[in-house]
């Protein structure tokens, strides 16, 4: 009989095999086309609880695709899709409940306050005391004196603090980031980046998308380097350096 | 059950309180629909033509009131990639079409509330004489025309054509709704009749088939 995707025993980093362990992400077989072309080509990926994998690739390498079909956005061609053991596919709505995503946009209404916003979605999520969570997340973030203030007035930088606020309302599991750092700047990017590393270390499984190698490197415990659909390199961060990194996303 | 109404009223509510914020879809939505009642009425002022009749003309306001109030509503959720944020809430995503339906709903009948007193006194129609059943005709029909509305703004609104795409797509699977009604309603003010059970049945027929064929695959046509 053959085993669900996470049923497979979840490796370690260093390669070493862990003991019955229920993988946080798992798909088998993944594949995503688009009217005739192929995005994602037969994606076998186990992601452990509490590791922080970095996905790195050229542009159109299908990076994004393969967050979106992670966090149920977009159904897959074919394959399978299991987070935290649950199918995504025959329970989407158990699945979402575990994940978090950040992405390009903030996903957030312009016109209601950041408050407003995580309370709201904390409601969407059930979370027992949404005000309560909403003002903390936002102390976390560094915007409770901002909280009334409506999203339409924030900086890039404000608003993608408040997207992570929104993204981590539910306490998700499993956190995926397209791009977080897109747009950023250097003092907004370097609190990010610390962020991420403090939900690691309570262990939060983190998917990160991203271009910056060095941080990619720097951030992630594994590197996934995915070339033309397929994934090219599986390998722990520590075991690569940029320049090698760089040229491997590329193909070279 | 519970849990979808909670879940379609937090959804609503969240709706209302941005409308009540950016005032930028009702304002615009009623002067569109009194713009055309008032243009067809002057431009009618002269002698109506045979066989004319006024809720028909209420009719082509509230379509076009009603496109740009569905085109309006789907926009606020383009806007920063919101919708993706409630397609990633551990809610069946049907419940995302009931409640955009309910506040194009809502929207309409505040829509309707302005522009169809206009209209009776533009065209001397003398709503006194069933008020009820223009009520039960003319809701039937707009429940019908919001459902495939906001099934079709979502489909529409990534793209760059939105509004006229929108109105290409939705006004002549709209047609049966308005015809069958304004027929049922010229029975009834015009003829004097009572109001025909199979023309409220035939509208209410098409709004169930409308409602669940909406629901069924909006799923499948959302896209972040």
């Amino acid at each position: 009989m053959n085993a669900t995707p996470s049923q497979v025993r979840a490796e370690s980093t260093a390669g070493e095999p862990r003991a019955a362990v229920l993988a946080a992400v798992a798909t088998r077989g993944l594949c995503k086309s688009i009217d005739t072309r192929s995005i994602l080509r037969d994606i076998e990926l186990t992601i452990a609880p509490g590791e922080c994998v970095t996905i790195l690739g050229a542009n159109g390498a299908g990076k994004s695709t393969l967050i979106k079909l992670l966090a149920t956005l977009t159904p897959p061609t074919t394959g399978s899709i299991e987070i935290l053991g649950c199918c995504a596919r025959r329970h989407p709505a158990d699945a979402r409940a575990r994940l978090g995503l950040i992405a390009h946009q903030a996903m957030l209404y312009r016109d209601l306050s950041a408050l407003e916003n995580l309370i709201f979605f904390g409601r969407l999520y059930n979370v027992a005391d949404p005000t309560a969570r909403a003002r903390q997340l936002l102390k976390v973030v560094g915007l409770l004196e901002r909280a009334n203030d409506p999203v339409k007035g924030f900086s890039r930088g404000m608003t993608q603090r408040v997207a992570i606020a929104r993204a981590l309302v539910h306490d998700p599991a499993v956190l995926l980031a397209d791009e977080p750092f897109a747009g950023l700047d250097a003092a907004s990017s370097a609190g990010l980046e610390r962020l991420i590393a403090q939900l690691h270390q309570r262990g939060k499984t983190i998917l990160l998308v991203n271009h910056d190698i060095a941080q990619s490197l720097r951030i992630s415990t594994r590197t996934i380097i995915l070339r033309e659909g397929r994934i090219a390199q599986d390998r722990s961060s520590s075991e690569l350096d940029a320049t090698a990194a760089l040229a491997e996303v590329n193909g070279l | 059950m519970t849990a979808a109404i909670r879940q379609i009223g937090l959804l609503v509510a969240k709706d209302l309180r941005i409308e009540s914020r950016s005032r930028q879809t009702l304002g615009l939505v009623i002067v569109l629909g009194l713009l055309i009642v008032t243009v067809l009425g002057l431009g009618l002022a002269a002698g109506k033509p045979a066989g004319f009749d006024a809720t028909a003309v209420l009719w082509v306001a509230y379509l076009f009131a009603g496109v740009l109030c569905f085109e309006k509503t789907m926009a606020v959720e383009r806007d920063e990639g919101a919708l993706a944020g409630l397609m990633l809430a551990p809610m069946d995503r049907g419940i995302i079409y009931l409640s955009k339906l309910a506040a194009n709903l809502l929207l309409m009948l505040a829509v309707a509330a302005v522009v169809t007193p206009v209209g009776v006194l533009f065209f001397g129609f003398d709503l006194s004489a069933a008020p009820g059943s223009f009520a039960i005709v003319m809701g039937s029909g707009i429940v019908g025309f919001a459902a495939v509305g906001t099934l079709f703004s979502a489909l529409v609104s990534s793209t760059r054509l939105a509004g006229g795409l929108l109105a290409m797509m939705v006004f002549p699977i709209a047609l049966p709704l308005v015809i069958t009604s304004t027929l049922t309603l010229m029975g009834v003010f015009r003829d004097g009749r009572e109001l025909a059970a199979g023309g409220v049945g035939v509208l209410v027929a098409f709004d169930v088939i409308f409602l669940t064929v909406s629901w069924l695959v909006f799923d499948w046509i959302l896209e972040p």
